[in-house]
């Protein structure tokens, strides 16, 4: 048959036809499933899970003594996962329970799950749940299948306002920062440190999430669970830090005249912190809020200037020991030198004053230093020279940051002959007697001070002060040792050191400082009312202390702005960190609390309360 | 002679590789229903009428074994008139569901007349293709052709189900071309037909890509050709200048080339063009929509595009070895839309994974061999023929749904013959495939 002919040929042209498309298909197949398949599972595991995160304990920050100044709490967060057959048919007496329990409205928290159960999609009842109310949920668990309370970890302060400015705070991210660290696991409502040491170890700091995977369908709806990820917790870090010091800083300082200021203290055998405080400051607590407005008000405003490391401000005589070291030491001034103080100086056709306008009449270098005679500093100053004065001044450190790690710190501002004449600008008599009292340019930190006071105890070690001990990391890393790091030493005559330590020693024994002294510890210091063009002085002290017989072991600085006198106001803040440091009692607050008591018990007579005696009023749950 | 006699001689002449190919693609299907029902709210529903359309189905294609597939060609006017009739019913009596008036409802069940009009169709052009043997060759018969299929073309256009109608034109061709058509005639034919069907496809294409085209630019210009307005009669003036001045180039070089063949060319070409614009102009935003998710999947991820993704993470997760029957995430868990119907090649591939994709598409060849080899071996110019249109209609059907399946077509609403649900379909399909195995068991002239 004719028909066959031609045919069969067509026939095997569209066989061809068939079998190319079956080949492409074929090969489509083999691209999607074997070469892309990993990638493809990826999308439809995307697709097909939700994850119920728990946020992961951060790790904790303790001081030098093991004291915790910043934990992680476990917080409860109330979940509602309605399950197909398990889930809660009457959800009224839910309701009606949750109302009770958590606070709440009860019409909003029905509709709420009855939504949730209505789209078989899990809601967050409430976050950040008490304990108490944590346990007496957990009742609830098992009574009605589908409530479920989750562990998260919570940021906490235990010591609210306490050194807030080191400690930071945390919050939740920007934009910008949260675009850097998706990739790292982030979630776009993790909270991150913001500031501090929140901020500045934050990768060491940060635990990895848990989480229940739960699997979804098309709608959302909650299919069943795949899975429970534990949280891990993040990397400890042990601060050199003395909670004691730090509180006894914080405490006083906010209670003085203007309550704005600073203080550091530094152990001058290594440059350890031992505390540092900043004026005003807040209680990162309150940052840490689930309400969003609330987060809003209390970010508001927030004190985040960190007045012990950015805050410049000129030093007064606190710059006093400087100038008398380098006298001292380069043997332009002895110590039996005297200079008449009549209250004033005259340079030329300029008069410049001491600080107590009757005049000191004649005074040597102890009693200049005790007295903070600024006219026996004005000669001083002369003999010696605005350049020796400069180099002294910046192998202290000053006019320089002192790199502690921590952001935004400032350098101050040091001023001599030789910045003068790298800016191609003169220097004058008038400029010297200036620098040898702390005044025209010069600015300085706190920090900075409390470089020097520690220089000063320890005879000419320069420490970068550092506030971490160790990291011990939470992934089984060798633990991170600080070791101290000497910046510099200051060359000077033993001789000098002990004419200046001895005139320090006197300053608080019977001259300006006397306010910081204290009875069993040896303390020396200087006190600096600083003069400010902008209003009040500004109060400074600097000291260290020590027990008799021993080496120096803190070194502090104090400055409270527009404070007025500097052994009035910032000494005894100086005072009571010394006796926190060395565990003394503060004289002050036991008066206060025998008071208190001796009130107490003539109120109780008063009203005919017999008081227990303490052994038994022991909480009923102890007494067996 | 006894029917029981007939059956016992046949027994021997059966293609049982071909009756294999067959069970083994409903029986994959059934199970890929099965599990691809069972999340949905009527899967008692679906698998009893699966079932009922299974038996039916088997029936026919059994009866068909022993039946003569000859009796098809004697009544070919009687079964043409039906099929007009049915998609003229269709259109009339038809229920309407998602806006297709495609389904005829009787005694509780719903059918779609037009799968079966296509098999009708197939009948009654191998018919008229076997009667015009001798005039194979001329034009005429490609136009008469064409002219017997489209009123059925248009009656389904009207439904409106456009991509059910352009499953007829490979059909065609497919029998045109093994009838022997002049393949330069056929050549324009179906470069009208691509070409028609191009012109909305780069529309849209331009509309997408270049939303904001300057007037001055190509795609500026094509949109505005698309708008019926003398951009368009420029187009058309310079298609029509540039035949005239090949001819004219023709003559020149005394080329032997026909005056006829370059008008040829200018009428499909303008034709064409005229086509595809009133065909772009004709589109449901649905149908514009999976052009758009063709063209530029990104832009639409949550749109029509939603589908194709969807349906390339079911196939691609599915790896090798599959997630196992009922196991699915994409399937059982929604994300996989009409999955137990025209998608249900994503759920064979994430649930069987390559090794139940690659049998599926094996069986499918082996089913189209044996198709052709039946055509092959067919007696009479006729059982050739009709398996030759069975063969083109099928392949193009099952390439386009797994196409769109995998992500190489756009997406079309048509089922995977034998495997997706849908009752008329299967019934349908298993009775063609009942005339092919008759139609080899014939192959000898003895009987």
């Amino acid at each position: 048959m004719n028909w066959q002919a031609a045919g069969r040929e067509r026939l095997e042209i569209v066989w061809f036809v068939i079998a190319c498309l079956g080949g492409i298909l074929g090969v489509r197949l083999a691209q999607l499933q074997i070469k892309d398949a990993s990638e493809y599972r990826r999308l439809a595991e995307i697709n097909s899970s939700l994850t119920i995160y728990q946020t992961a304990p951060r790790g904790t920050i303790f001081d030098r003594n093991g004291k915790e100044l910043a934990t992680s709490q476990s917080a409860s967060s109330l979940i509602f996962l309605p399950r197909k057959g398990e889930a809660i048919h009457d959800l009224i007496p839910v309701a009606t329970e949750l109302s009770r329990r958590l606070n709440r409205d009860f019409q909003t928290l029905l509709e709420t799950l009855e939504q949730a159960d209505h789209d078989e999609s899990a809601v967050r009842l409430a976050e950040n749940l008490p304990r108490k109310t944590m346990f007496q949920l957990r009742e609830l668990q098992t009574l009605y299948p589908g409530i479920t309370l989750i562990d998260e970890a919570r940021r906490y302060y235990p010591y609210g306002n306490f050194a807030s400015h080191l400690i930071g705070f945390m919050g939740k991210m920007n934009s910008r920062e949260w675009r850097e660290r998706k990739a790292k696991g982030y979630r776009a409502d993790s909270r991150i440190g913001k500031m501090g040491l929140e901020n500045a170890f934050e990768d060491e700091l940060r635990g990895r999430d848990g989480g229940r995977r739960m699997e979804v369908d098309a709608q959302g709806r909650l299919k069943g669970e795949l899975g429970n990820t534990p949280s891990e917790p993040g990397s400890s870090i042990y601060l050199t830090i003395d909670a004691d010091v730090q509180k006894a800083a914080d405490d006083s300082l906010r209670k003085t005249a203007t309550g704005r200021g600073a203080a550091v203290a530094i152990d001058p055998r290594n440059g350890e912190i031992l505390a540092m405080s900043s004026q005003p400051d807040f209680d990162p607590n309150a940052l840490l809020s689930t309400d969003p407005e609330e987060v809003k008000r209390n970010a508001q405003g927030l004190p985040e200037f960190n007045n012990a490391i950015a805050g410049t401000y000129p030093p007064g005589s606190t710059f006093k020991p400087i100038v008398g070291l380098a006298a001292l030491s380069e043997g332009r001034v002895t110590p039996s030198d005297s200079f008449f103080c009549p209250g004033k100086f005259e340079l030329g056709s300029r008069t410049f004053l001491c600080w107590d306008h009757k005049g000191h009449k004649r005074v040597s270098w102890t009693m200049g230093l005790a007295q903070s005679c600024d006219v026996y500093f004005y000669n001083m100053g002369l003999k010696v020279g605005g350049a020796l004065i400069e180099r002294y001044a910046r192998a202290f450190g000053l006019g320089g940051r002192t790199n502690v790690a921590l952001r935004g710190e400032k350098g101050g501002h040091l001023f001599g002959p030789d910045t003068r004449r790298r800016s191609n600008k003169s220097w004058y008599d008038g400029d010297t007697l200036n620098l040898a009292i702390g005044q025209g340019e010069l600015l300085v930190t706190p920090i900075q001070m409390a470089v020097v006071a520690a220089a000063l105890a320890n005879r000419g070690t320069v420490w970068r002060p550092h506030y971490t001990q160790k990291i011990v990391y939470s992934d089984g890393r060798p633990d991170y040792l600080q070791k101290p790091e000497k910046v510099n030493a200051i060359s000077a005559k033993e001789s000098a050191w002990d004419q200046v330590q001895d005139a320090l020693e006197v300053t608080i024994s019977s001259g300006t400082g006397y306010p910081a002294k204290i009875p069993g510890i040896i303390v020396a210091g200087k006190t600096g009312t600083a003069q400010n063009p902008h209003g009040e002085d500004h109060a400074w002290f600097i000291a260290y202390a020590a027990r008799p017989g021993e080496p120096a072991s803190i070194a502090i600085a104090v400055l409270v702005a527009n404070g007025g006198h500097g052994g009035v106001t910032a000494a005894p803040v100086a005072k009571k960190m010394i006796l926190a440091y060395f565990g003394m009692p503060d004289p002050e607050t036991e008066r206060a609390a025998r008071e208190a008591e001796r009130a107490a018990r003539r109120q109780r007579l008063g009203a005919g309360i017999i008081p227990l005696p303490a052994k038994i009023a022991t909480p009923l749950g102890v007494s067996r | 002679m006894s029917p029981i006699k007939v059956s016992s001689t046949l027994s021997g002449r059966i293609d049982w590789a071909f009756v294999a190919a067959v069970a083994g693609l409903v029986s994959f299907g059934t199970l890929a229903i099965l599990s691809a029902a069972n999340m949905t709210s009527f899967y008692n529903l679906i698998w009893q009428k699966h079932f009922i359309a299974l038996a039916l189905g088997s029936t026919l294609f059994t009866l068909m074994i022993a039946f003569n597939y000859q009796v098809f060609q004697d009544q070919s006017k009687i079964l043409y008139g039906f099929a007009i009739v049915l998609m003229a019913a269709v259109l009339i009596f038809g229920t309407t569901s998602r806006g297709h008036r495609a389904w005829i409802r009787l005694a509780g069940f719903s059918f779609q007349p037009a799968e079966l009009a296509r098999v009708l169709i197939v009948l009654v052009l191998a018919d008229f293709l076997d009667k015009r043997a001798r005039r194979a060759q001329d034009f005429s018969t490609i136009l008469m052709a064409l002219g017997i299929a489209a009123p059925i073309l248009l009656l389904i256009l009207k439904q409106p189900d456009f991509s059910t109608a352009l499953t007829f034109l490979p059909m065609i061709t497919g029998m045109l071309f093994c009838a022997g058509a002049n393949l330069l005639q056929l050549l324009f034919v179906f470069g009208y037909g691509a070409l028609a069907l191009s012109v909305p496809l780069v529309i849209t294409l331009c509309q997408v890509r270049f939303p904001n085209a300057p007037a001055g630019s190509l795609p500026g210009f094509i949109i505005a050709t698309s708008k019926m307005g003398w951009e368009t009669l420029i187009v058309i003036g310079s298609v029509a200048f540039t035949c005239a001045m090949a001819w004219r180039l023709a003559t020149w070089m005394r080329l032997q080339v026909k005056l006829a063949s370059f008008a040829a060319v200018a009428v499909i070409l303008t034709g064409a063009l005229l086509t595809g614009i009133v065909v772009n102009r004709s589109m449901k935003t649905y149908q514009r929509n999976r052009f758009v998710a063709y063209v530029a999947p990104r832009s639409a991820a949550k749109g029509a595009a939603y589908n194709v993704i969807q349906s390339k993470v079911a196939v691609g997760s599915g790896g090798v070895w599959g997630k196992g029957l009922f196991s699915g995430t994409q399937s059982q868990l929604g994300f996989l839309p009409e999955r137990h119907t025209d998608f249900i090649f994503a759920t064979i591939g994430e649930e069987t994974g390559f090794i139940g994709a690659g049998l599926v598409l094996g069986l499918y060849m082996i089913l189209l061999w044996r198709i052709v080899t039946a055509a092959r071996l067919a007696r009479d110019r006729y059982g050739y023929l009709v398996c030759a249109g069975l063969a083109s209609m099928l392949t193009f059907v099952m390439a386009l749904n797994v196409g769109m399946c995998v992500g190489l077509m756009p997406v079309a609403g048509i089922p995977l013959p034998l495997i997706s649900y849908g009752g008329s379909s299967l019934v349908i399909n298993l009775w063609s495939l009942g005339i092919v195995a008759n139609i080899y068991a014939r192959r000898y002239a003895l009987l």
